[in-house]
């Protein structure tokens, strides 16, 4: 028993911190994955009053710049408007089934917070569940890819940026519609890599590269950046760099997208597998 | 006694608001993200127990993580910062020991050994949390030149913000 105190008491530190580190590591394995962002969001919800106020500065700095892309949003919508309005009048009747045209539903929310330098970034948004945010809604800054909510709280939501180890996207090049997949390499905040374009198709410097739609997450044809360099490396696949059209560093105003058929087809898919 | 455990609460609170509000909002590039709360353990006065000096380290990271949403990887960096100092202490030790009940600060201890102190603790601090944030192996000299980079960063605004302490 003596021994086993005199033990104790000479290892003390080295058992106080084996505990200590393993609640560390307890914490890290279960907190640190792409589902369980609980954790990131119970934890956040602490500090969000900080951090709303630093962001409200921010955004005040930053007015004339957000005016400035609102309205070529809205000068693009409009132009939208007008197309889609010349198209319903070519038909002889109009159908008001408003289900069956609209798949996809918008809500804007404003950045709270962001990180760009870690190796797994996440950023926080001003809408949660209350407001009709859900976890796997597309988050879009103006008509580019920003990220996906990976946690809701109550007014608050944790979005997954595209900077992010684990964010994973189908992307097509958009001339000839070749698919591969899409992903961070933790470099930088401004590229991104796609790989899995098989070497026999047309690559070309300047190429835009867009979401296929696939996922049921994000829309058809949403603008994810441009190839900026590409190259044969080994095997069959190109390694295709792009230059994301998203300036994360910048980011104030997004939209989220809620997909209305997106149960029917994951549900009839599910059937298949 | 008292006096000091003030001194310290109040340290600690111009540290981690010092890194909430201003180095986690310097995102100057992946490769220097200076982490400046670690100065806090370099502080703590050279004699506090070592176990005192754990369960401090492991708040430190916790607070840490719960400002910066990331559960585990700060505390995990710190207490091993923590766990490391004595040792540390004693590699680093000038040549008649330390001064009984004194701060490991730059004033007493002077320039060089203040740099070599923080510099070792940083380096472990830094190279814990990075390797815990990217959480895989490839890219495993990317994941290097960040933490020296970063250990750089940091131990620059320590140095700094240490000698302008010094000062007063």
């Amino acid at each position: 028993m003596r021994n086993l105190l005199n033990f104790l008491a000479r290892y003390s530190n080295l058992i106080i911190f084996l505990i200590l580190e393993g609640i560390a590591f307890y914490l890290i394995t279960n907190g640190n994955n792409y589902q369980s962002a609980k954790v990131v969001n119970g934890f956040r919800s602490l500090t969000l009053g900080i951090e709303s106020r630093i962001s409200n500065f921010r955004n005040y700095m930053n007015l004339r710049e957000i005016n400035k892309t609102l309205a070529d949003e809205n000068a693009v919508l409009r132009n939208n408007i007008q197309l889609q309005s010349i198209k319903d009048n070519s038909l002889f009747f109009s159908v008001s089934d408003s289900i069956n045209k609209q798949q996809y539903y918008y809500t804007s929310a404003e950045v709270i917070s962001n990180s760009i330098n870690r190796q797994k970034n996440f950023f926080t948004i001003s809408k949660g569940k209350r407001q009709g945010a859900e976890v796997d809604m597309a988050v879009t800054a103006g008509k580019s890819v920003a990220g996906v909510i990976v946690g809701c709280s109550e007014n608050y939501s944790v979005v997954m940026s595209l900077l992010n180890l684990d964010f994973r996207l189908s992307a097509k090049i958009k001339t000839n519609g070749y698919f591969g997949s899409l992903s961070w390499n933790g470099l930088d905040n401004r590229h991104a890599i796609l790989s899995e374009i098989p070497q026999h198709v047309d690559v070309n410097v300047g190429d835009t590269i867009e979401t296929t739609g696939y996922s049921a997450i994000f829309p058809e044809g949403l603008e994810i950046g441009t190839v900026s360099e590409f190259e044969k490396k080994g095997g069959d696949f190109y390694h295709i760099t792009i230059l994301l059209a998203t300036d994360f560093r910048n980011l104030h105003h997004v939209n989220i997208v809620g997909n209305m058929k997106k149960t029917e087809q994951l549900e009839l898919e599910k059937q298949f597998q | 006694m008292i006096n000091s455990i003030i001194r310290y609460s109040l340290i600690f609170i111009i540290l981690i608001l010092l890194q909430i509000i201003l180095f986690n909002n310097i995102q100057f590039s992946g490769y220097m993200n200076p982490y400046i709360y670690v100065m806090f353990i370099l502080l703590l006065p050279i004699e506090i127990p070592s176990w005192l000096l754990l369960i401090l380290s492991f708040f430190t990271g916790l607070i840490m993580d719960f400002f910066s949403g990331s559960p585990g990887m700060h505390t995990s960096a710190t207490v091993l910062a923590g766990f490391s100092r004595p040792y540390v202490l004693r590699v680093t030790s000038p040549r008649d020991g330390y001064e009984p009940g004194s701060d490991p600060s730059m004033l007493i201890y002077g320039f060089k050994w203040f740099f070599l102190y923080s510099l070792i603790v940083v380096l472990i601090h830094h190279t814990a949390l990075f390797y815990l944030e990217v959480f895989r192996l490839t890219d495993f000299f990317r994941t290097l030149l960040r933490v020296i980079l970063s250990t750089l960063f940091s131990l620059t605004f320590i140095l700094l913000i240490e000698y302008y302490r010094r000062g007063k």
